[in-house]
């Protein structure tokens, strides 16, 4: 009575799952590349199942998430683009890295993005071998389009892709 | 490796500003990577009054990977599971940024508890509720903070033991109580100026 398991349970809603299968129209949803794509796997993003008889739909999905502004995933910046921030010297005191949140020392480097954000060389570098955009403002790098997987970023980009693994949910919607 | 200067560094000054927020967050046993965050309820939402804690795991990756964060208290919520507590919000999944912390992670489920966007749902079943039916939605989901969400479930006899040594009689000190919610500090105001 309370969550969706619990209805899935109740016997009219039982009977009503069981009519609904064999006339099920199937569509996908997915239509753009996700994080999931990039890691070479095949689970579909998501798809929409449909009872024509009552309009029922129930949504599928493979990663729980339907933000458009979502859909490029975590794509790292591109080699060239990591090394082409410019080091610059640390004049202020008191200010600091927003990744690792350690100061900067006085008179060191820092790192420092096209839109001004500074990091630690380190910091900043991990962070845009996983996902090419800036912590602070999400500008976005420039991505490599072949070159996924490839290199000392593997390991990471596995992470990512173990996080959103499994992921499953399963949402109903009625209209009548 | 997590970075365990920063979590450190992030305990810390979330428990600071403690006042202020109505947020913090504590270490579970004496490592750092299993947490409890705990937010006040938003106030002008069915939420309110109610304490939430918030289980954390923190992954090796973290900061450049997102902490892991579920509900421990239940909730009713279109993006909470009623069941798992499991929160469907975008900073803890894809749109994570290390420049983000525990506290402004838990600042955005406290954000999320005032503007549910049941579009989007993770308890499918509290979603078509809130749709369809606001005023059996927001009447379940205050039920849910009344039962499971009230600090003053625990430890209310503690509470009423220590007004009634204080000097006022025990009927009086249990419906105070009970009239503010369980706060004892806002009880006693009460039963001082009455
Ligand atoms: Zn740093
Ligand atoms: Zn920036």
């Amino acid at each position: 009575m309370s969550s969706s398991e619990a209805e899935m349970g109740d016997d009219q809603t039982n009977r009503g799952f069981s009519m609904f299968l064999p006339v099920i129209l199937g569509f996908n949803i997915a239509s753009s590349p996700q994080s999931q794509e990039g890691d070479n796997r095949t689970v579909p993003e998501g798809f929409a199942l449909i009872n024509p008889l009552d309009g029922e739909m129930i949504v599928i999905e493979g990663t729980g998430t339907f933000d458009p502004s979502n859909r490029e995933g975590p794509l790292p910046a591109s080699k060239a683009s990591i090394e082409a921030m410019p080091a610059v010297k640390v004049i202020e005191e008191g200010l600091e890295c927003s990744i690792c949140l350690g100061d900067f020392e006085v008179g060191g480097e820092a790192k420092e993005m096209p839109c001004k954000h500074r990091f630690h060389s380190g910091c900043i570098e991990k962070w845009l071998g996983i996902h090419g955009s800036c912590p602070v403002c999400r500008y976005k790098m420039p991505v490599d389009e072949g070159e996924s997987g490839k290199g000392s970023d593997g390991d990471e980009r596995e992470n990512i892709g173990r996080r959103v693994e499994g992921e499953i949910r399963i949402s109903f919607f009625f209209e009548n | 490796m997590l970075d365990l200067a920063r979590v450190q560094k992030e305990l810390q000054e979330c428990n600071k500003q403690i006042d202020v927020s109505g947020i913090s967050i504590k270490p579970k046993g004496d490592r750092l990577t299993h947490l409890t965050g705990t937010i006040p309820g938003p106030l002008g939402t069915p939420y309110e009054s109610g304490t939430f804690n918030i289980d954390i795991v923190l992954p090796d990756g973290y900061p450049f990977e997102p902490p892991r964060m579920q509900f421990a208290t239940k909730v009713w919520h279109p993006n909470i599971s009623s069941q798992s507590g499991a929160i469907c919000l975008d900073i803890l999944k894809d749109q994570w940024s290390p420049a983000l912390t525990l506290k402004t992670a838990l600042l955005s489920v406290q954000a999320l508890l005032s503007a549910p966007e049941p579009d989007d749902p993770q308890d499918a079943v509290v979603a078509q509720q809130y749709l369809r039916d606001y005023q059996t939605f927001a009447g379940t989901a205050r039920y849910w903070t009344e039962t499971f969400a009230r600090s003053s479930a625990l430890g209310v006899e503690e509470k009423v033991q220590k007004l009634v040594e204080m000097g006022f009689p025990e009927a009086l000190v249990r419906s105070t109580l009970e009239s503010v919610g369980g706060d004892e500090n806002m009880a006693l105001e009460k039963l001082c100026s009455g």
